[in-house]
Formats: structure tokens, sequence, C-alpha cells
């Protein structure tokens, strides 16, 4: 009655949905317009006939299946999980066809992924649907490598820069050149586009050269650069940058009360504006075991240390992923140990959205040797359920950087799971130059052959099919 | 013309207005608590339902239009504010106490008010009923499902499509 026809249909659902604090009771659902288009006046309360009208009947009467389609769907199914709308769907028929229209399936991901993690996930759904997407991204069932080569160039070479997505595009930034040059420039890859090319961003002004910084996407196009090495030293500095602005221009935020300067810390964005960033190494080769919180919304953003009353040992090279909208997930890096610097395989958890956030380590059941072998400059992948992918990095002893742990977090007993993935892994994968690109594509770049970086060369791990793409 | 407010206005005294529910019960209410009803405010605003005349309501019962008003006249202080900005957060918590207790009924009742509040447009009723109801779903088994919401016992035909849907949904339970 639905098919995966209604290209105007899904239209009308993004526009909605691109509406911060929408209330959905007041949105016509498209499939049950003839119900609900016009809003209903006195004089259709007093004349209007509706379709199910509660009688008492024998033992058969079911009270829900009274209410009408438009209330069903729309305020009730809407409120559920994906397996709440599974069990309710193999209930009865009529429940079964509510269950299937694609505009309720969206609504129920956003119920369990947040609507940051649906909006990022829009273009894949253009080809496969809620429903199968929801699918394959819990079943991770369609998951494989595949190798790609794209066009242009990221010149002059380099090392040591930070990627990240912005939408359906990659950008990189800085980097370490030749003879440990900071670089200053930017680079976007446009992975929508039918032949990606590397391009040049013109910018009207740029950050300080370096290398060992983090780059993150804050909303929409804009990304944030933080801390690094610079000609000068470390720096603790921090620069956003609106990618689709007319005359795109890194511009300086400043900021006080900012953390010690730092390089190989590690960052993420919670909310969309509010940039965290934890341990790192300082000037002096101290390591960090500090969490600073700046919220670049505010007019006049100030960092705040987050002040746990317990912090993971201090280290570098780890990674901080972000689940159940608040929640930091921290894992590996190199860490302090006694008067030791390991490669750690420990995990951690706070809360930012509560009062008063707190490290824990997070305690994980099943056998110590399913878990990640110890890591550093790892990739760490947030997937849209709460679930987080950890792969790659510089591993201690003899282990694959290609095999992929998963680990739910929110778990309350989590256990960490070893996912077999079809197709040609990269030989090396590391953090700062991977990331996921429209929510269901890791990208990783190149990986070096002796001194150089190739940049034309990508992996990507595809979390969900790409039906309309050749396997090129 | 000003929207109807509750305590000022009109020499001290509230407006009143009288809704008619299917079994010709009237009820006489505040025009600020019947104006949580997007449908009534519009009439309400034209003047209507003033003196004798009364609204007729006849798809609402009046039980059901008595649990309505006993939400409406709750919360119509609240809305009144503007959602309330400044409500203290003992008026919030009192509000969300109310709520709990409010639709700790008979689900039947609970179908009845979430028909009514769609049809009268009453937003917060709506959603509040719909969670109710969404969180008897939550966390079942189809089976489950079935006894608590009680749903008619399916026939062999019925049951083997629903199987057949399980299997289709089996991913969601992983």
């Amino acid at each position: 009655m639905h098919g995966d026809d209604g290209s105007v249909t899904h239209v009308i659902g993004i526009q909605l949905f691109s509406e911060a604090n929408i209330d959905l009771s007041n949105v016509s659902y498209p499939v049950y317009k003839q119900q609900s288009s016009h809003r209903p006046s006195i004089q259709d309360l007093n004349s209007a006939s509706h379709e199910h009208v509660p009688k008492i009947q024998s033992s058969d009467y079911c009270g829900i299946l009274q209410l009408s389609d438009e209330v069903l769907a729309h305020n009730i199914l809407s409120r559920l999980s994906p397996r709440d709308v599974a069990s309710i769907g193999s209930v009865c028929t009529r429940m079964h066809e509510l269950t299937k229209n694609d505009y309720l399936r969206k609504m129920v991901c956003q119920n369990a992924w947040g609507r940051d993690v649906t909006v990022r996930l829009e273009m894949s759904t253009k080809m496969l649907g809620w429903g199968r997407l929801a699918r394959e991204l819990t079943t991770l069932e369609a998951a494989s490598w595949r190798k790609f080569t794209v066009g242009g160039r990221v010149e002059p070479s380099r090392c040591n820069f930070s990627a990240c997505a912005v939408g359906n595009r990659l950008v990189l930034f800085g980097g370490e050149g030749v003879n440990m040059q900071p670089m200053d420039d930017t680079f976007v890859l446009n992975l929508e586009s039918a032949r990606p090319e590397w391009r040049r961003v013109k910018v009207s002004a740029s950050p300080p050269g370096r290398w060992g910084h983090t780059l993150s996407w804050l909303n929409g196009s804009w990304l944030v650069v933080f801390g690094g090495c610079g000609q000068r030293g470390l720096l603790n500095d921090v620069f956003v940058l609106d990618l689709d602005a007319q005359q795109p221009t890194w511009r300086e935020v400043a900021s006080e009360g900012p953390p010690l300067p730092r390089s190989w810390h590690s960052s993420c964005t919670v909310d969309g504006s509010k940039l965290v960033v934890s341990g790192g190494c300082t000037e002096s080769g101290v390591l960090l075991s500090d969490t600073f919180l700046l919220d670049l919304n505010k007019e006049k953003p100030a960092w705040r240390e987050i002040p746990s009353s317990w912090s993971p040992p201090s280290r570098l090279g780890h990674t901080l992923s972000v689940y159940g909208t608040t929640k930091l997930f921290m894992f590996g890096g190199l860490a302090k140990s006694g008067s030791l610097r390991l490669r750690s395989s420990d995990a951690y958890t706070m809360d930012v959205g509560e009062d008063s956030p707190q490290w824990r380590q997070l305690a994980t059941t099943g056998f110590p040797s399913v878990g990640p072998p110890p890591r550093l400059d790892h990739v760490a992948v947030s997937l849209p359920c709460g679930r987080i992918i950890i792969f790659g990095g510089s591993i201690a002893g003899l282990h694959s950087p290609a095999q992929l742990f998963l680990i739910d977090p929110g778990e309350e007993k989590p256990t960490w799971r070893i996912l077999n993935v079809p197709g040609q892994p990269p030989k090396f994968a590391w953090g700062h130059s991977t990331c996921v690109v429209g929510g269901t594509r890791v990208l990783v770049l190149g990986g070096h052959t002796g001194e150089e970086w190739i940049l034309n060369e990508l992996h990507e791990l595809c979390l969900a099919s790409r039906p309309n793409e050749d396997d090129g | 013309m000003a929207a109807p407010e509750s305590g000022d206005g009109n020499n001290g005294a509230a407006r009143m207005v009288t809704l008619i529910s299917s079994d010709n019960t009237r009820f006489e209410v505040e025009a600020a608590a019947a104006s949580l009803s997007q449908t009534l405010q519009l009439t309400i605003l034209d003047g209507g339902g003033g003196g004798g005349d009364g609204i007729p309501l006849p798809n609402v019962d009046s039980a059901t239009l008595s649990k309505v008003l006993e939400y409406c006249i709750k919360h119509a202080p609240a809305a009144a504010n503007g959602g309330a900005p400044n409500a203290t957060a003992v008026d919030r918590a009192e509000l969300e106490r109310f709520d709990n207790e409010f639709v700790n009924i008979d689900q039947s009742v609970l179908y009845s008010l979430i028909m009514a509040a769609h049809n009268l447009e009453i937003e917060g009723l709506q959603s509040l009923v719909a969670k109710k109801v969404a969180d008897m779903i939550k966390g079942k088994s189809p089976m489950e499902i079935r006894r608590t919401l009680g749903f008619p016992d399916p026939t062999p035909e019925e049951q083997a499509e629903m199987n057949a849907h399980m299997l289709e949904y089996g991913w969601a339970y992983e």
C-alpha cells in the first residue's frame, strides 16, 4: 500500500525532521492524509462518523484496535524501539501493515538512535529505506571491506594529518610535511560525486600549520580544530570552519581557560556543539589525563575541565567515541603504567549529561582474550544503536589490525565480540586518518608504503549495503 | 481579541463555557481550560459556548469528557503561562505527579481518552496517553503484547502469517 516509490513523501519527512523541537503530533502523517490533512472543526466533530467507534462486544473486544491508523502509527508506534515495533508487528495483520511504513520506521530509528544520527544516515536511506538500514546496522550482516581509488592529489605529501567526515564529504587538515614541516592546508574529498577527487579548499585564512591535532565535525558544515604541534611548539588554540561558506575562512575561537597545549590527544563532539578533549602529550613529554569541554554554541565559549574524582591513567593516542547521545567511551592509547608507558586495552565511560560526570572503568565480561589487544592510534567507530567497533592502530604483538571488535557499552554486562567481515581489509588503519562518512561508510585513508602516504587509495568498511553502486 | 485568561480580566470572574457530551451531560468549565483544545479554542475565541448554548461534542461520552476536563483544568494555569517558563520546580513536580496518576487507569479509558484528545487536539493529553500506551508495549514479546492488550486469538492462517513476520523480524531481537 505504500511501497518504496514515495520519493516525495520522503522529502517531506526530511524537511520535517530538520526542524528542531518539532512536535510530531502536529505533523500530518502522509500516508493517512485523508484523515489528517484538515483541522477538524466543530462541525466535523459533530458529523464525523469515525472508522473505529468503540463498541464493547464479546470476548473479542480489543481496545487498542479501536484506535484509528493515524493515532496508532503516529502517536503510539512511533514511540517504540525497533525491537518493540518488530514485536507488535508480529501480533496481527493490521499492526504488521502499520509497521511497514518507512516514515514510521524512520521515527523509530530516531527514537533509538537520536536525531543527530538519523540526519547523518539520510543519504544511505535513500537507497535502502529505513527498515532495511535499521536491520543492516543492527545485524551488520551486510558489512564488507572494499578498496577504491580516488582522483586529485593532496600535495605536498604528508603524514600525521587529521581527517574527519562532514556529511558525505571527507575533510583533511594539516599534517607533517617533509622535514617535519607543519602544514596548514585543507582538502576535501566529496564522496557523493561519481568520481570523487581530492580538492584543496580555498580558505581566506588558515590556522597555524600543525600535526598531531584533532579535527572534528560539529554539525551542518562546521568543523573544529584543536591543538597539535606547530612551528613554535605545541598548541591549545581552537579554530572553526564553515565548509559551505561562500568564502570558507578558518576563524579562531577566543576561548577562556584553555587546557594545556598538547598533541596526540583525543577529541569528540557531543550535541553537535560541545568539543571534548582528553589526554595527550605536553611540550615536556608528560602524558595528560584531564578532560575538558568547550561549548561552541555559547556566545563566549569557555573551557570547562570536567572534575572527575577519578580519571583513567594519563595517555595519548586513545579514542573518544560518543554513544547514547551524551556518553563518552574511551579506549586504548599509550598509557602511563607506573614508570612505564604501555599500550592499553582498557575502556572507560563517562556521561557528560550528568550533573557531575565521572570516568568509570568499563568492566567487560567474557574471556579477556576475546577483547581487542592493547593498541594506540586505532580507529573507533560509533554505530547508530550505541555500539562501537574498534580496529587498527599500533598493536602490541602479532595481532592483525584488520580484526574488528564490537562492544555495546550500554549493555548491563558489556561483552567484546569479534566481527568477521568479507572483503580485503587495509594493512594498516590509523585513527587520525580514518572517519565515518554518511554514518555507514568507514573510510581508511592510504596507509604508508615506506615514507609515502598514498591518499588516493582508500579502504572502506561498508556497514550497510549499497545496492546502487558498483564495487569497482 | 485577546485570548481568554484565567483569573484576571472579565472583572475578576473567569469566563465559563459549557460543553455537552454525547450522552447530553453538560459540563461548565473555565474557557481557559477548554481552550487547551485547539479545536475548541477557535470556537471559544469566536464567542461560542457561552450563555445557555453550549458546545456539543457528540463523539465524547461524559465519562471520557470529565476525565479530559480534569486534565485541562489541572494544566490550564501552566498553559496560560506559555508553557510555564517561570513555573517553580515544585509546580512542575506536582504536574508530573498528577500526570503519572492520571494515566494510571483502565486501558479502555486510555483508548477513549487518546481518541478524544486527538479529535479535540489537546497535544499534551494526547502525548501523555500515547506514551502510556507505548510503555505498555515496550520490552514485551508478541505473545505478551497480545495478552496485555487483549488482542483476539489469531486464526490458524493468521498465526502462520505472523510466524513468517516474526522470522522476518528476527534480527530485531539480537
